[in-house]
């Protein structure tokens, strides 16, 4: 849709161009080394891979956050080169008060932090912060990681199962399948490890939701192809593909939704009239998120874990400045 | 026009290329004499070549103004003037049902979708000048449903990209309010239930601010919070008369439709006017529950704000003043209450220790305790025993039954009276 070239000149004034918001995007990026609890994604860093193996059973939490402190500090560095000295110092401050917080991890922090920081170049690279529509400043105390992490509840995902298939058949010879053509045009499976239903259509292609975690996702979408199997059908497992993440988390206090539609209005929408929660839909990562005045906070839109971290960790100072504010 | 030819009865230059409908014609545009005459009809081969294009394809509907657009167009108009708003929001609504049927999605979609997006653009202008029309009046005058008309507001605002400002508070409250049938005597409305309008607004509107800053408002729809605080506004002008008067009662002789959530919501502001109650050394010897509670809402809205920050404590850092001491005040207080019990109050006359400011929902115990979820160890990799599959499959026998019982269930529906 190109509307921005469609707007009428007396009426750019009321609406807001979504190409405006590409300056203001990574300002959520600034909070990234002050988050803690993420766990890590399907593992890229190699350096830490022996530690996290250890303690991914124990100390999830804190293993998380260098995780994707480091992730990010790659990622940024082919991005903007903006306020290094500001950020470095704030990266450095911030590890250095975290470090407390984390067992065995202060050691890998410290040597990142030598790694990195004296680097111009290379550090992970703060876009120039303050825009007028967020109240979030450099300034922000670095002690002010969350410490929570998002639970996820839901994932759908996709495989195609590479043939035809006859669904009366299925439906006939399964004892988990409902069908009923009139309804829905596919095939309702059910299994009970892990828990989760596969919408099965003629085509060969298959939906897979309720799983908790992407590899769940994985096993049960691999037992739905093998239950088609037994049934007959050269089912293959082709192009299995996370579509949807979705995670919930709880910061335990009331939030005021009114003040948080005010200072970013561009990307929340609060309708009580409609719904009692607040829509906030976060450009980088594009992540949809439900805020509710009782603090609890539903995140989805998500392809990879990590999105879905990244997203609370950029909220979290967002909704912290609404605590006090009876 | 020169070198085109003379009119053979005036002699005129002046020849013009007109057509008499679909035959061209050259006319003198002196004396009206036909020159020449095109041919009427076409042959068959002539329209073989003349191709039919539809009026999708055709730049027709970029030209003009389409039927249905002039219908929607007018609709906006009539629903203005209908609820009676300022002559320059009817120009900005126009403006955005045009600007919303440049877009190919809403060209085509169907005639209700259309009718609601009226309502939705009407909406849109009434919330950008901070007139309070709530979506509720909006679909009663549409007779559309409200989760149609959400989901077209939802898309209609991210299609052009519009900045959406809340619904005013403050003004929903005195336009909801004026709509009281109250201030004047009449056969459904005794004398003693006749009220000020000026002063009824004035408490309301303070009854409705102290329910924002309790936490009443947050995430839930701000009607049925008015109707409640008009309600208790009313009564404590005059609670002498006025207490035996229910909610329901008082709705249906104002002529408003009461809202299902406005008795939930008064119970909860009578809770927190009870609570603030307990502060007022004067009025918690008196022990007031929530019907005596009325009649003293007018000085617990005088004090309403250093009430409110004595009976509640911040409730957003719960976790770690849990247990904490109430702040000196609250303690000298206490020691001062301490000292006139020996002038023989009964025991525990004390103020309550502050109670956390929260929204009702957090308030509440949990419904159900969520467990922690078990780390999961799945790889996504593991062997799939054949067992584990052989259970979702029916055997043999299973099927052949499966089929029998289909079949005679085929047989009794397709004979309905069996012999």
């Amino acid at each position: 849709m190109d509307q921005n070239n469609s707007l009428p000149p007396y009426a750019q004034g009321l609406a807001s161009p979504q190409g405006a918001m590409t300056p203001g995007i990574p300002i959520f990026s600034p909070m990234m080394p002050y988050g803690t609890g993420l766990t890590p994604q399907p593992i890229q860093n190699t350096n830490s891979l022996s530690i996290l193996e250890e303690q991914q059973r124990q100390q999830q939490q804190q293993q998380q956050q260098q995780q994707q402190q480091q992730q990010q500090q790659q990622q940024q560095q082919q991005q903007q080169q903006q306020a290094v000295a500001a950020a470095a110092v704030q990266q450095s401050t911030s590890q250095q008060t975290t470090q407390g917080t984390s067992g065995q991890a202060p050691q890998l922090f410290h040597s990142q932090t030598l790694t990195t920081a004296p680097l111009p170049g290379t550090t992970p690279l703060y876009p120039s912060p303050v825009t007028p529509m967020t109240p979030i400043t450099p300034a922000t105390p670095a002690s002010e990681s969350s410490g929570i992490v998002p639970q996820l509840q839901n994932i759908v995902s996709t495989v195609n199962l590479g043939c035809k298939l006859d669904l009366k058949t299925i439906a006939l010879r399964a004892r988990n399948a409902e069908y009923n053509p009139k309804r829905f045009a596919a095939v309702i499976m059910r299994i009970r490890e892990p828990r989760t239903t596969a919408l099965i259509f003629s085509s060969g292609k298959m939906v897979c939701t309720g799983a908790k975690s992407e590899e769940q996702s994985r096993l049960a979408a691999r037992k739905y192809a093998r239950v088609v199997q037994k049934l007959g059908f050269p089912a293959k497992f082709l192009d299995f593909k996370i579509q949807n993440m979705v995670g919930s988390c709880d910061v335990k206090f009331p939030i005021r939704l009114e003040g948080l539609v005010l200072t970013h209005q561009q990307f929340s929408s609060y309708e009580p009239e409609l719904f009692p929660g607040l829509i906030y839909r976060m450009i980088k990562p594009r992540i949809v998120l439900l805020i509710f005045v009782s603090g609890k906070v539903v995140l989805t839109g998500a392809k990879v874990r990590a999105e879905i971290y990244e997203a609370f960790e950029n909220i979290y100072p967002i909704l912290k400045g609404f605590r006090k504010t009876t | 026009m020169p070198g085109r030819g003379r009119c053979p009865d005036c002699g005129s230059t002046e020849l013009v290329e007109d057509s008499h409908y679909s035959q061209s014609q050259l006319v003198c545009s002196d004396c009206g004499c036909v020159v020449t005459e095109g041919v009427l009809t076409t042959t068959f081969s002539d329209e073989g070549n003349l191709r039919e294009v539809t009026y999708s394809r055709s730049t027709g509907e970029n030209e003009q103004i389409s039927r249905s657009q002039q219908r929607g167009l007018r609709r906006v108009r009539d629903l203005c003037r209908v609820l009676q708003l300022p002559p320059t929001f009817e120009d900005t609504a126009v403006a955005y049902y045009q600007q919303a049927y440049r877009h190919s999605g809403i060209r085509a979609a169907r005639l209700q979708k259309k009718e609601v997006l009226v309502g939705c653009c009407v909406l849109i202008t009434c919330r950008q000048h901070n007139w309070p029309l709530t979506m509720g009046a909006i679909c009663t005058l549409l007779y559309a449903d409200l989760d149609v008309f959400s989901s077209i507001y939802m898309q209609i605002v991210k299609l052009l990209g519009l900045d959406v400002p809340s619904l005013c508070l403050a003004e929903l409250v005195k336009t909801y309010c004026s709509s009281f049938k109250l201030f004047q005597a009449s056969p459904s409305v005794p004398a003693k239930y006749v009220e000020d309008k000026e002063k009824m607004l004035s408490r309301t509107l303070q009854l409705v601010e102290l329910a924002n800053e309790t936490w009443l408002v947050t995430g839930r729809h701000p009607l049925p919070v008015i109707t409640a605080a008009t309600f208790l506004a009313w009564q404590s002008l005059q609670p002498a008369d006025r207490l035996s008067c229910s909610l329901a009662r008082f709705c249906k002789l104002a002529n408003v439709d009461l809202p299902y959530p406005a008795s939930s919501r008064l119970q909860e502001l009578l809770a927190v006017l009870l609570r603030m109650a307990e502060q007022l050394a004067w009025l918690r010897v008196l022990r007031l529950d929530k019907q005596s509670v009325v009649k003293h809402i007018g000085d617990l809205l005088q004090h309403r704000h250093s009430l409110v920050r004595l009976a509640f404590r911040d409730g957003t850092a719960e976790v770690e003043t849990r247990g904490k001491e109430p702040p000196a005040w609250g303690q000298g207080q206490r020691e001062g209450e301490v000292g006139n019990n020996s002038l023989g109050l009964p025991q525990g006359k004390r103020p309550a220790s502050p109670a956390l400011l929260l929204p009702p929902c957090m308030l509440k115990p949990p419904k159900r305790i969520c467990p922690a979820p078990p780390v999961s160890t799945v790889t996504g990799d593991e062997n799939i025993s054949d067992s584990e599959i052989e259970q979702y499959l029916r055997t043999p026998q299973e099927v052949r039954d499966f089929q029998r019982a289909q079949a005679a269930r085929q047989a009794a529906t397709s004979v309905p009276n069996p012999p």
